[in-house]
């Protein structure tokens, strides 16, 4: 297939599966912060900026950290190359550029994905119902993937779109966890600070296994869709070591690391027909190696070398990931 | 078919012009069938048909952009649900004269670019011929397969005050429309299906096989699986949904100027799996932007060293270079004179009378009567560099007549045709608009197919003679009748019972 569909397809994974992230990240910590007052609404909405390393750009153009313009920065702006909004619009440009080489389904689907989210504004969301817009995201995302699963042919086409929704799909989970770590367990590393109770007969609700604790390790689990897969899991309760095991390990989680990588490597392995142990060019490298290091690593090695650390490095080797798959295949 | 509520047709006022339905004594025969289940429809059924139509088009992204608007709003392409008919002897000399005319286009070009008898036996000028801006002198000598330059042809037909179809101009580049043609159809059948098992609709869906063997049978020898590949600007060109359309009805690759490149003289793809050899490219880039080393050196939408692999006979190229020598409106006064220079046939379609800036008595006409014609410059097209004597201002006269001064050979006018009307659904109820025919030609080597039918331009804007979708027009489907028409009623007579207000 041309180098450029290919690209077009890698990318309409990639915005496709970014929209629907975004959506269910601003979601959660939306509700989030409705249900917990005393963690206090401008801290979580801190944490959304730093998921998405976005909180430079969001203060060159905003006064104040509030509801509405968060809301709109992350879903309606304009100049957020990574708003829904163009999430959604570049996805349906793609599908454009390669009309030809998709279904007819899917392109009505991208299409009829941005008409609609096009009748949304923050003032409708706000007064209307926020629930309703972010599932209205999700859906649209999930209702292209579903007609991509369903009407795309097996073949690269549909090998470069998987491979760039799930390389999407590792980095987006691996971020969550990485700013919830920090946002949750070294306590306050805003400039929001709350004092310790004084009272030694109160329980610190801020403290490991406090309430606060708890209910943000939860909301990390519901931002990636996965607290009722985690229930079903581990019987015993939410703790930090648990969600990153669950959401980094699991083999058989959709959105886990591990999971989505291998997603990844199956796809370019049927791009390239490579069936050798080792690799045939730089993007099965680049992404073996980090599959190899998910599949063999345990759970308490990473938290005893840091985890912070860990996600990080898990970031920037989807970010070479990327860029090998495109020197590879896509940019010659 | 009697109705208490309001009809479609109430007041309907043919104005004076040739009407494509109704004369004062009702429907045209052709017409009889459509005219009664569109009387029986209320306006509110079929303002919701269009709705669904509108839906429709705006699903599958079959919009345009409303310019100057920041939001980029989109709206649907318009289509007008009323079909246009024509009967089968009607089609039948317009099918004849339209393969005559082509055909002599095709042998007027390889004359030009080889011997130029033509210009050296008299019937048409050599000053109109080569100092024509669309004429490509570097290809003087090159050949083509099957002598054929002209691959696809895109003629545009008027009816006048008479009913007589003449042919306007021809579209000998890279014509377009034909995807709203199919697309029509498509909506056509969807909304109103009751309508094609009354009338024998002669089928168009097999334009893209019929293209895609063509293409297939000019690619260079020795090619036993030849490439072919349709290359478009790009996405933001207006005619890029049917670039993409045509692509995808033929399974070829849509491919952009980026995505080829040239090395020892034949045209490469670039692919995930390596360069890939490419024999036959329909393009829709025109000759000016093809080749920065050629033509115009700042464009970015062509290929480099694309030409000489043409000249070459690596790669087939559709349509030819230097075409637009053949639809240049100065030439055109010119191509009944080809038919008989060439084929030896008096021509059975007939024109416009044109007058040319470039012929000193006519620019003298032209100035004195400015107002009472139509002017165009030679290479323009939709709808641009027009004036409208009739409609225009003094004012805007006199502007327009310093430019034709300032370069007449690049003007023509003709005479206002009143074109014909067809029903149109304006605000509830049906209303005479001006239309126009565009019918696709297709040329394989030695045979000419051309579709049934053709795409329907109609000038929404009441009182409007523009057709062009750039400057406010839409389209209709366009059906021609089978010649089987009334064996196939009689047998399907006692299947067809309409149900109340429904077609």
């Amino acid at each position: 297939m041309l180098s450029r569909h290919a690209d077009c397809a890698f990318w309409i994974g990639r915005y496709i599966e970014r929209a629907e992230a975004t959506a269910r990240m601003i979601d959660v910590h939306y509700h989030f912060g409705l249900e917990s007052p005393l963690v206090g609404r401008a801290l979580t909405w801190e944490a959304i900026l730093a998921i998405s390393g976005q909180k430079k750009k969001f203060n060159l153009r905003y006064q104040e950290i509030n509801e509405r313009n968060i809301l709109h920065f992350f879903a309606f702006d304009q100049n957020n190359s990574n708003s829904i909004l163009n999430c959604v619009r570049l996805a349906r440009e793609n599908g454009r550029a390669i009309r030809d080489q998709i279904s007819s389904e899917m392109w009505e689907s991208l299409n009829r994905y941005y008409l609609d989210y096009r009748r949304w504004n923050v003032d409708r969301v706000i007064s209307e119902s926020p629930f309703a817009f972010f599932q209205s995201v999700k859906n649209g995302s999930h209702l292209f993937q579903g007609i991509t699963n369903r009407t795309l042919m097996m073949g690269e086409t549909r090998d470069f779109h998987d491979a760039g929704r799930f390389l999407e799909r590792a980095d987006q989970t691996a971020r969550i966890l990485d700013v919830k770590y920090h946002d949750l367990l070294p306590r306050f590393t805003s400039d929001v600070s709350i004092p310790a109770p004084t009272d030694p007969a109160v329980v610190d609700p801020f403290s490991v296994g406090g309430t606060v604790d708890t209910h943000g390790w939860t909301a990390v689990l519901k931002s990636v869709g996965a607290f009722e897969a985690f229930r079903k899991t581990y019987r015993q309760g939410v703790t930090p070591a648990r969600v990153a095991e669950f959401l980094i390990l699991n083999p058989q989680f959709p959105a886990s690391v591990r999971h989505s990588i291998g997603r990844v490597e199956g796809c370019v392995r049927r791009v390239s027909g490579n069936r050798d142990l080792s690799p045939s060019n730089p993007a099965e490298r680049a992404v073996g190696r980090l599959y190899n290091d998910l599949n063999y690593l345990r759970a308490d090695e990473i938290i005893a070398s840091g985890l912070h650390e860990f996600l990080e490095t898990v970031e920037k080797r989807c970010a070479e990931i990327g860029f090998a798959i495109g020197a590879t295949y896509l940019k010659y | 078919m009697q109705n208490e509520s309001p009809s479609l047709f109430d007041a309907y006022d043919r104005g004076g012009f040739y009407d494509e339905m109704l004369t004062e004594n009702g429907p045209r025969a052709h017409y009889q069938k459509l005219f009664q289940n569109l009387s029986a429809m209320s306006p509110h059924d079929f303002r919701a048909r269009t709705e669904l139509a509108d839906l429709t088009l705006m699903n599958q992204g079959i919009t345009f952009t409303v310019y100057g608007d920041e939001e980029g709003t989109e709206k649907p392409f318009p289509v007008d649900l009323v079909p246009r008919i024509i009967p089968a002897n009607e089609w039948a000399h317009l099918e004849r004269g339209l393969g005559q005319r082509v055909r002599a286009l095709n042998l007027f070009l390889h004359d030009v670019y080889h011997e130029a008898k033509i210009l050296s036996d008299g019937p048409i000028p050599r000053d109109l011929v080569v100092n024509a801006p669309n004429f490509r002198r570097n290809f003087i000598g090159a050949n083509v397969p099957g002598d054929i330059y002209i691959h696809i042809c895109g003629s545009d037909l008027i009816r006048d005050g008479d009913g007589t179809y003449r042919v306007l101009e021809d579209n000998c580049r890279t014509p377009s429309g034909v995807s709203y043609m199919l697309e029509n159809r498509l909506i056509l059948t969807r909304v109103f299906p009751g309508l094609f098992r009354e009338n024998s609709v002669r089928p168009i869906d097999d334009y893209p096989s019929v293209l895609l063997n063509n293409l297939r049978s000019f690619a260079p020898p020795g090619r036993e699986e030849p490439n072919v590949v349709l290359l478009t600007p790009g996405v933001y060109n207006s005619a890029y949904f049917e670039h993409a359309f045509l692509a995808q009805q033929m399974g070829i690759e849509l491919v952009e100027g980026r995505d080829l490149f040239v090395d020892d003289n034949m045209v490469f793809v670039k692919t995930t799996r390596g360069p890939q050899r490419v024999d036959v490219i329909y393009r829709r880039i025109d000759d000016d932007f093809l080749d920065p080393l050629v033509f115009r050196p700042e464009s970015a939408l062509g290929v480099p060293g694309i030409v000489n692999a043409y000249r070459s006979g690596n790669v087939v190229l559709a349509n030819g270079i230097g075409t637009g020598v053949a639809d240049d409106k100065a030439i055109y006064p010119f191509v009944p004179d080809m038919i008989r220079y060439y084929l030896g046939e008096e021509p059975i379609l007939e024109q416009v009378p044109t007058y040319l800036g470039w012929r000193e008595s006519d620019l003298q006409y032209m100035k004195d009567h400015a107002k009472d014609l139509v002017f165009k410059a030679t290479n323009e097209s939709g709808g641009y560099g027009m004036l409208i004597g009739p409609q225009a201002s003094p004012t805007e006269i006199s502007d327009y007549l310093n430019q034709v001064m300032a370069d007449p050979r690049n003007y023509i006018a003709q005479p206002l045709i009143a074109l014909s009307r067809s029903p149109c659904f304006v605000e509830d109820k049906f209303e005479g608009r001006h239309v126009d025919l565009r019918p696709f030609i297709l040329c394989g080597k030695d045979s000419v197919t051309i579709m049934p039918g053709g795409l329907t331009r109609v000038a929404l804007r009441k009182g409007s003679y523009v057709v062009n979708s750039s400057q406010g027009g839409g389209s209709k489907d366009t059906w021609v009748l089978g010649e089987s028409r009334n064996a196939m009623q009689q047998s399907m007579g006692s299947m067809v019972q309409r149900m109340e207000g429904g077609c």
